[in-house]
């Protein structure tokens, strides 16, 4: 198990190497931050231009910088910010719980709707509660995340006054973004759900503890709900990316201040070491998810060793 | 073949896919107006009328025209950019499963750095440096998927190659090439059909948020994602410009949502009954 | 007698209470400028709160009067007029306690004209200033080494406001970024960046106390979230309301749409280097082409006024005679025959994709080049790019959008920089006669000879079809109804200090 973890973080290491390598070359071709800087409302001089790329170091050649930048990530510093001077590690860590927050508040949301409707669904297959369970999740599959933010924007926030439309002031604003993103995943892992159950109730042992008389419902939720579990949580582990894109989009959406408008930002005002400290920071955590996804497999199925 | 006429789910998805494709295919003949005409004057024209059935937008152009035209550019943004994540994802996942050691290693590193790697922020760097436009936005999403498909192909080989039907085909003499496209490839494509029949309608809703961030296909292009994001400031006092468009995406994303489905109940063994 | 005095205490306790700054105003904006800095930004951002926490030496109304601000007086001295000498106002301190005296005055300019203003786009605007003398304590000269007409003006705003030499020195840059100190009317006492930026009335403000205790601006950047906040009764004055949304505002019980005429223009600028649009009959053509009052009445539901040349009617240099081409499709159909341009031929239009607006009317533009036979292909671009990399190295097609808000209120803002030959903005035009009127109005404070060179210089470019003008924009705020005394800042720097909440 130690060995395991130990080969996983070192090819984390890999990834993020990988990541930042691909984001630092990619933005730097995307313009002059020096130019950035002006903001389309003032010409800049060549000689102040000179001035400031040598201040801000992008004169230097790529390989060199990036070095710098690994270089300075090892002693946990991310930088500073060209935008606004401060560092860069503060920024992201004053956003991050924002984020993080809302991302596994939206899974959480998910759960919660999935695996009741998963389950009934599998325990009626091919009668009409699966069948409406089928379509209601398919449908709530097609919609673009930013179009249902606005929705319940109308009706919550301005309809009915129930909820903040928008904001970061409390539990109370987490909630329509989190249920934007939720509704969303919860269509995907309800159909995840009742399929991972379907196979498992299938299977022998299933069949046994049923034949042995132990109720359905012990059967369903003690025996098979714990093994169908595992592709779920493999999907989930691999929807963090995809959620944090969401993410993204939700934020802008909701005025939620996290990584996401932190990024956007960043690109904007071609602020190269915020958006590398930020693209890190949420590689990083995404890498650490899939890795306790991995090691989770172990809880959940003990027919699973490693090597 | 006669079976899946049964099934509700192919029905309904075949049907509902099958019009969508006509649209795209027939739109010149089947759109009532030019989808790009601004007639000013038409401006936010109410639905059912004989004019404009779908009603106009705030330019005054046709919903329906433009809803009949945007299949194309969903189909196109959907398709296309499935087709080619699914080609480069397969053939990585293919030659990393059959060869292993160190091309696996580092292939399924490169999968792994892919993975974690927010598709929308790794869109929006991309795009500012090459500018949004359908094809670019397909080009970003192929590069940004092939790994869901490289993974599953990988798996998938990784099992295969061990079951006696290939062993016993490389034993005769097959060559590398021909034991990995026709006996392996071939076992491998039910779960990437499935993930590709899943994955148009994922990527036909990322057009729309891509839209809505202003980094998706050209305002010229009549594109149900960008009617979207456009109509959505208009939701309530012309609630027509935002919800045909929105009902588009829902028949074409569920069509292709129920197709996927039906695809993994007839193809994955364990559950057909 | 007893109840009497009851009352007389009781009405001058009420008066009292009343000449305390009460309630807070929550204010959402679109755009978080993430620096406060006066020097490092240009954002009209900046601009609606910079206000609020600065001052300048001089000071812009609401009526965009110039009158006293830092400075109670000033005069030009010196043999050819480039002493600019200011009288200072005293016992103005900064938030902080520091006292304003001519010592922060010359900080502050040698500060924007030294290496830290080089870093950031305010440094250009100021370049005619050489240095900063004390006479005195409340005395302060300017001295230019070069004229600048417009110099006055420019120092009611951005990049001239008075910074506090003694925090900004022992803080980190950063530190000034984040929790900035002027004299203004509030003092900013919480930053969440992307969030808001709280601040709180300044007691001791010069011009007297504001009459809201606190004022919350808060970044929204999605138009209709903001505008949800406003109907949801959680925000009291919306930036930035869609035209698309207007009439649903206006419609909502305790809030209205106030319009206020912007010093921001849009136009469509032609590519003078590109075939056809380099033969002045072909630009002709394309602006008969455009019907400018059918774009205002449809998608700007006549929030908009039509305009001749690149400037909007405020702006000094305006030639109130000079019409716009009138709409003309035939005509504009036997101009490109007579240049002899093939129907069907392309023609690109240039913008950034994420500017709604200009998205329907450039869409709109493209319907009706296609009515007159030509083929009409838009691009679309990101804001940063397209200012510093399309427009500048003229990778831009036929016609592309620019939008200029001349925040000096002057010509010669949008003019010089955009019609002189070599600016940073304009790559490809050049035109002798229009290069000497512009260095002309530049060498003179005879405001009278700049107006006429202006104004020639606004029909030449309607002669040479230098660009299409389209519109002067109009702003639309949301208000809601518990806010009095507010009005609508054309130059969209708030005056906070007139506006009360009632309950």
């Amino acid at each position: 198990m130690v060995a395991f973890l130990l080969r996983r973080a070192i090819q984390s290491l890999f990834v993020l190497v990988g990541i930042t390598l691909f984001v630092s070359f990619t933005i730097r071709l995307s313009g002059d931050p020096a130019v950035a800087m002006f903001q389309g409302a003032s010409a800049p001089t060549a000689e102040q231009l000179t001035t400031i790329r040598a201040r801000l170091g992008t004169d230097r050649p790529f390989m060199e910088q990036y070095l710098a930048f690994l270089g300075s990530l090892l002693r946990g510093d991310l930088g500073t910010s060209f935008r606004t001077g401060a560092p860069v590690a503060d920024a992201v860590a004053q956003r991050f719980p924002a984020t993080v927050g809302l991302a596994l508040t939206s899974l959480l949301v998910s759960l919660v709707i999935a695996i009741p409707l998963g389950v009934l669904a599998a325990r009626r297959r091919g009668r009409p509660a699966d069948f409406v369970v089928r379509v209601v999740s398919l449908v709530g599959l097609s919609f673009p995340n930013f179009w249902l933010g606005i929705m319940l924007i109308l009706v919550f926030g301005v309809y009915l006054r129930w909820l903040p439309p928008s904001g970061y002031e409390g539990p109370a604003s987490l909630v329509l973004p989190s249920l934007t993103l939720g509704l969303i995943l919860a269509s995907t892992t309800t159909r995840l759900v009742r399929s991972a159950l379907l196979d498992v109730l299938g299977e022998q042992y299933v069949v046994t503890a049923r034949a042995k008389g132990i109720r359905e419902h012990r059967v369903v939720y003690r025996h098979a709900l714990r093994t169908a579990l595992i592709p779920v949580v493999t999907f989930v582990g691999l929807q963090i990316g995809g959620l944090i894109g969401g993410v993204v989009i939700v934020e802008q959406v909701f005025a939620w201040p996290g990584l996401g408008s932190l990024a956007l930002n960043a690109i904007s005002f071609r602020d190269y070491p915020m958006l590398q400290g930020t693209i890190t920071v949420l590689a990083v955590f995404i890498a650490a998810i899939n890795l306790v996804v991995d090691t989770s497999y172990a809880l959940l199925d003990p027919r699973i060793r490693y090597a | 073949m006669r079976r899946a006429l049964h099934d509700p789910s192919f029905v309904i998805g075949a049907v509902l896919i099958l019009g969508v494709v006509a649209c795209a295919v027939f739109a010149p003949a089947l759109a009532p107006h030019e989808p790009g005409l601004a007639t000013l004057r038409s401006r936010l024209a109410t639905p059912f009328s004989a004019t404009h059935v779908l009603g106009a937008d705030a330019i005054g152009r046709d919903i329906l025209s433009r809803i009949i035209f945007g299949a194309r550019v969903s189909l196109t943004v959907g398709v296309v950019s499935v087709a080619l994540a699914m080609l480069i994802g397969t053939l990585i996942g293919l030659v990393a499963g059959y060869f292993g050691g160190l091309l696996d290693t580092l292939l399924m590193r490169l999968a792994d750095i892919q993975l974690s790697f927010p598709f929308i922020l790794l869109a929006i760097t991309v795009i500012a440096v090459i500018g949004p436009g359908m094809w670019k936005v397909i080009f970003v999403m192929a590069l940004t998927q092939w790994v869901q498909y490289a993974r599953i192909v990988r798996g998938q080989t990784l099992s295969l190659k061990e079951r006696e039907f290939v062993q016993a085909a490389s034993g005769l003499g097959a060559s590398h090439a021909r034991v990995m496209f026709q006996h392996i490839l071939l076992n491998a494509l039910t779960p990437v059909t499935v993930l590709a029949t899943l994955g148009i309608a994922n990527n036909i809703l990322l057009e729309a948020g891509l839209t809505f961030l202003g980094l998706g296909v050209d305002p010229t292009i009549p594109s149900w994602g960008g009617m979207l994001a456009d109509g959505r400031n208009y939701i309530e006092r012309a609630w027509w410009v935002a919800t045909f468009p929105g009902l588009a995406i829902t028949v074409t994303v569920l069509g292709f949502n129920l197709l996927g489905d039906w695809l993994r109940d007839r193809l994955d063994p364990r559950t057909s009954t | 007698m007893k109840h009497t005095i009851i009352a007389l205490l009781l009405a001058l306790v009420i008066s009292v209470a009343a000449a305390q700054p009460a309630g807070t105003l929550t204010i959402a904006q679109a755009q978080d400028p993430q620096s406060w800095d006066p020097i490092d930004t240009f954002f009209l951002a900046w601009g609606m709160v910079g206000s609020s926490i600065f001052d300048g030496l001089v000071h812009r109304n609401l009526d965009m009067e110039i009158g006293p601000g830092l400075a109670t007086s000033w005069e030009w001295i010196g043999d050819d007029d480039d002493r600019l000498r200011f009288t200072l106002r005293e016992g103005v301190t900064f938030h902080n306690g520091e006292p304003f005296n001519a010592e922060a005055v010359r900080f502050t300019f040698e500060r924007l004209l030294g290496e830290e203003g080089a870093a950031g786009p305010q440094q250009a605007n100021y370049t005619s200033i050489d240095h900063v003398e004390i006479v005195d304590d409340y005395t302060v000269d300017l001295v230019l080494g070069s004229p600048d007409p417009v110099l006055i003006t420019k120092l009611a705003g951005y990049g001239a406001m008075i910074v506090p030499p003694g925090y900004v020195t022992e803080v980190e840059p950063e530190t000034f970024n984040r929790s900035p100190v002027g004299t203004g009317p509030f003092k900013v006492v919480e930053y969440v960046p992307d969030d808001r930026l709280v601040l709180e009335a300044n007691l001791d403000y010069f011009r007297g106390p504001p009459q809201v205790e606190r004022v919350v601006f808060r970044f929204i950047s999605e138009p209709s979230t903001r505008v949800a906040e406003l109907q949801a009764g959680r925000v009291d004055v919306v930036q930035g309301v869609p035209i698309s949304l207007a009439a649903s505002v206006d419609r909502t019980a305790g809030v209205s749409i106030v319009p206020v005429g912007s010093p921001t223009v849009s136009s469509l600028r032609f590519n003078h280097c590109l075939a056809p649009t380099d033969d002045v009959l072909v630009r002709r053509a394309l602006a008969h082409a455009i019907d400018r009052e059918g774009i205002i009445e449809a998608i700007l539901e006549g929030y908009g006024t039509p305009i001749a040349s690149f400037q909007s009617s405020m702006s000094f240099g305006y030639d109130p005679d000079l019409a716009p081409y009138a709409y003309d499709p035939e005509r504009a159909q036997a101009l490109l025959a007579e240049a002899g341009v093939a129907p069907g031929s392309s023609i690109q239009v240039d913008f950034i994709g994420t500017d709604a607006i200009f998205r329907e009317v450039a869409q709109a533009v493209a319907s009706m080049l296609e009515a007159v036979g030509l083929q009409a292909n838009l691009v679309t671009h990101e804001t940063n790019t397209y200012y510093n990399d399309m427009v500048p190295n003229n990778r831009v097609g036929h016609l592309y959008f620019s939008g200029w808000g001349g925040w000096t209120l002057d010509f010669d803002n949008t003019a010089y920089l955009l019609y002189s030959t070599g600016q940073f903005w304009n790559p490809c035009f050049s035109n002798e006669e229009v290069d000497a009127l512009l260095a002309s109005q530049r060498a003179t404070y005879d405001q009278a000879e700049r107006e006429v060179a202006l104004q020639r210089v606004a029909q030449l470019s309607h002669e040479l079809l230098i660009d299409v003008p389209l519109y002067q924009h109009q702003n639309l705020w949301g208000v809601a109804e518990r806010v009095q005394g507010f009005t609508a800042p054309a130059d969209d720097r708030h005056d906070l200090t007139g506006v009360s909440l009632a309950n």
